[in-house]
């Protein structure tokens, strides 16, 4: 089966989607390919993206046609290892193109999220082969945008919503491993296979290694000249809710390997004097590519993004355990640790960046939030505070998908950075 | 030695030539939707009556990535370096330009510290109180008039809902003068809280054309409940900066 045949299978709108596909060899093109000195182990990462509605996607359907489900996800707090333990897929969803809000516009208000409007508009639009090879949508309640969206969502693909506490007391951590309990039975019912302490045992480590390889990755990022574009890197970020966990936490390391190289003979892809800049805040999703390459193309290089697409997924994993109820309460402790915007207080994300500022050098921060995100938006108040305590250059900026605003964001990347080096 | 700054801006294109650290020459010509042209026929023009092109050029605002030649530094940091040739004991500067506003903040050697931007759209910009204050249609004697009338409140920023509510109180037959009053009045507190979300000024630095507007000025002194001081051609220290720096 080629492409073609593949998405007429899977019910695309297939006009819709070439003149959304149309333009993204070119931008991937300029943005990745054309640029100098990139590790060579980056080519499998990008021929996943070069043939990103097909390779992935024929694998996804194969699974399916041998008896597995598939379960799309949007966020880092759902619980993936229990899914893998059944044989089943965990995939995250395309959420980050411009070219789907205004589909989405039609069912939701215009000022909301652009992340769900994006989402919403891939779904209504069929031009995302992996929300149409999915079964099921996971859902979880990180925002009150996102929380009612399902609801609108579950109309067109049935969606099961986790309930995520917004504090992290002792009864929030109840409250939530019954969430995953319930959530195991859940996919148990679903996938028609029985979690067991082998098979979770095992989705737990290839989840766990999967996490180990990014924070292998992001931890090479420490050394000055940066070995890695930080636009490379987000790229990986953002494939890591996409592929095979085993397949790509392997190229991980090999990616990896390369970079060890790199630092011991003082190679970078940027001259010693590069700003560093750290971004903080709201996820970018595939395809949503515009901060990086606007740093970058300023001259400054991304050294880490403490966001959902980068350190809040991978920086904790979950700690083995013997029978099946231990393993998911421990699957359960994992997510608590991760510091999202959605709770309150959230003390912990300050000291995250900070952590990270430091161990990475930073120059800057950047803290970065989605249009309309309630929750990052408010709290880059104690960001901005906690940057001018620590006296750390920072900037704050606002934007969607589109590409109209790069003008002015541009400036004001520069102004920042020539703040760095007066 | 001749060192130049050239700010292309959205509404205005200006040159500031300095002569060893003295200003010798400046000139100031709207843009027309080309910056970069305008940036061209005024050096142009310069090197027509001086003989020869200033050594050293820094280009900056809006046009400044298309500008053929000189260096790129952005209004930012020409901004911040141009006010502190006037004012270098103060911290905070408002530029209201054309199509953006701008708070900075300068440590004593006229480096910026800190800096914020208004969003994507024009509201409270100087483009803003152009469209409404033009759509008005007023004379001389009615802006005169506005210094004392009682300001009407214009609740709405985005410009296309404040013109609407404009041409509402008109229609109900409000005033000129009040309505101006409350044009400026609601702009200069929408400054204000700009300003105030960088830090609290006892003295402020206001540039940009829109520190032409005296009844702005007037109504943001008293939101500010501080002082505030103008150079001599606010629109100007943007260019005299990026000639500073050149």
């Amino acid at each position: 089966m080629d492409n073609r045949e593949l998405w007429t299978v899977l019910g695309m709108d297939l006009e819709k989607h070439n003149d959304f596909l149309a333009p993204v060899p070119a931008i991937f093109t300029s943005l990745f390919l054309e640029r100098p000195n990139r590790p060579k182990t980056m080519g499998y990462f990008d021929m996943i993206v070069g043939d990103v509605h097909g390779i992935r996607v024929h694998e996804l359907y194969a699974m399916k046609e041998a008896g597995v489900k598939v379960f799309s996800t949007f966020c880092v707090y759902v619980p993936e290892e229990i899914v893998v333990a059944t044989g089943s897929a965990s995939i995250g969803l395309c959420a980050g193109a411009q070219y789907t809000v205004s589909s989405g516009e039609k069912v939701l208000p215009r000022n909301l999220c652009p992340l769900i409007k994006s989402t919403m508009g891939f779904k209504l639009d069929r031009i995302c082969p992996y929300f149409q090879v999915s079964d099921w949508v996971i859902g979880e309640t990180t925002c009150d945008g996102k929380k009612k969206a399902w609801e609108i969502l579950n109309e067109h693909i049935p969606t099961y919503v986790m309930d995520l506490p917004q504090k992290k007391d002792f009864k929030d951590a109840r409250l939530w491993e019954e969430e995953v309990r319930d959530f195991a039975s859940f996919i148990e019912r679903e996938t028609k296979v029985s979690i067991t302490s082998e098979n979770l045992a095992q989705g737990i480590q290839k989840i766990n290694n999967k996490r180990q390889a990014l924070q292998r990755l992001a931890n090479l990022r420490k050394y000055n000249p940066a070995p890695i574009h930080g636009l490379d890197v987000l790229l990986i970020n953002q494939l890591s809710f996409f592929d095979d966990p085993v397949r790509f936490a392997a190229q991980v390391n090999a990616l990896c390997d390369e970079l060890d190289v790199r630092i011991k003979d003082g190679i970078g892809v940027a001259s010693a004097d590069a700003p560093r800049i750290l971004v903080t805040g709201t996820p970018q999703p595939l395809p949503a590519w515009k901060l990086h390459a606007l740093i970058e193309q300023a001259g400054a290089v991304v050294v880490g993004e403490e966001t959902c697409t980068g350190e809040r997924y991978y920086k904790d994993v979950t700690e083995p355990a013997d029978n099946v109820s231990d393993m998911l309460a421990n699957i359960a402790k994992r997510p608590l640790k991760v510091n999202c915007a959605c709770f309150t207080p959230n003390q912990g994300r300050l000291e995250d960046i900070a952590f990270m500022a430091e161990n990475l050098k930073a120059d800057a921060v950047i803290d970065f939030s989605l249009q309309f995100c309630q929750t990052y938006g408010v709290e880059s108040y104690f960001v901005g505070k906690e940057m001018e305590k620590r006296q750390i250059p920072f900037l704050r900026l606002e934007s969607d998908f589109s590409e109209e605003d790069q003008g002015q964001l541009l400036t004001r990347i520069e102004a920042l950075i020539e703040m760095i080096r007066a | 030695m001749k060192q130049a700054g050239l700010d292309l801006g959205s509404v205005n294109t200006k040159l500031v030539v300095l002569e060893n650290g003295e200003r010798v020459y400046s000139q100031v010509i709207p843009s027309r939707f080309d910056s970069v042209q305008a940036g061209i026929n005024l050096l142009k023009s310069y090197v027509e009556d001086h003989g020869e092109k200033p050594e050293k050029l820094v280009v900056t605002g809006y046009g400044r990535v298309n500008f053929p030649e000189g260096r790129v530094i952005t209004e930012i940091s020409c901004q911040a370096r141009g006010c502190h040739a006037y004012y270098p004991d103060n911290a905070y500067l408002l530029d209201l330009g054309g199509q953006d506003a701008k708070v900075i903040k300068k440590n004593p050697e006229g480096k910026v510290v800190q800096f914020i931007m208004n969003d994507k759209c024009a509201a409270g910009t100087g483009r803003f109180l152009d469209i409404i204050l033009k759509g008005l249609d007023l004379t001389a004697e009615e802006m005169e008039l506005a210094t004392d009338a009682k300001p009407m409140p214009i609740n709405s920023m985005c410009t296309v809902f404040a013109e609407s509510e404009v041409i509402t109180m008109i229609a109900k037959g409000i005033p000129k003068p009040e309505v101006i009053a409350g044009l400026f009045k609601s702009t200069a507190k929408r400054l204000a809280n700009f300003v105030e979300s960088v830090g609290y000024p006892e003295c402020l630095i206001f540039t940009g054309g829109g520190a032409h507007y005296s009844l702005l000025v007037h109504f943001l002194e008293r939101e500010l409940k501080g002082n505030i001081v103008i150079p001599e051609e606010p629109e100007l220290t943007a260019a005299l900066g990026a000639a500073l720096l050149a």
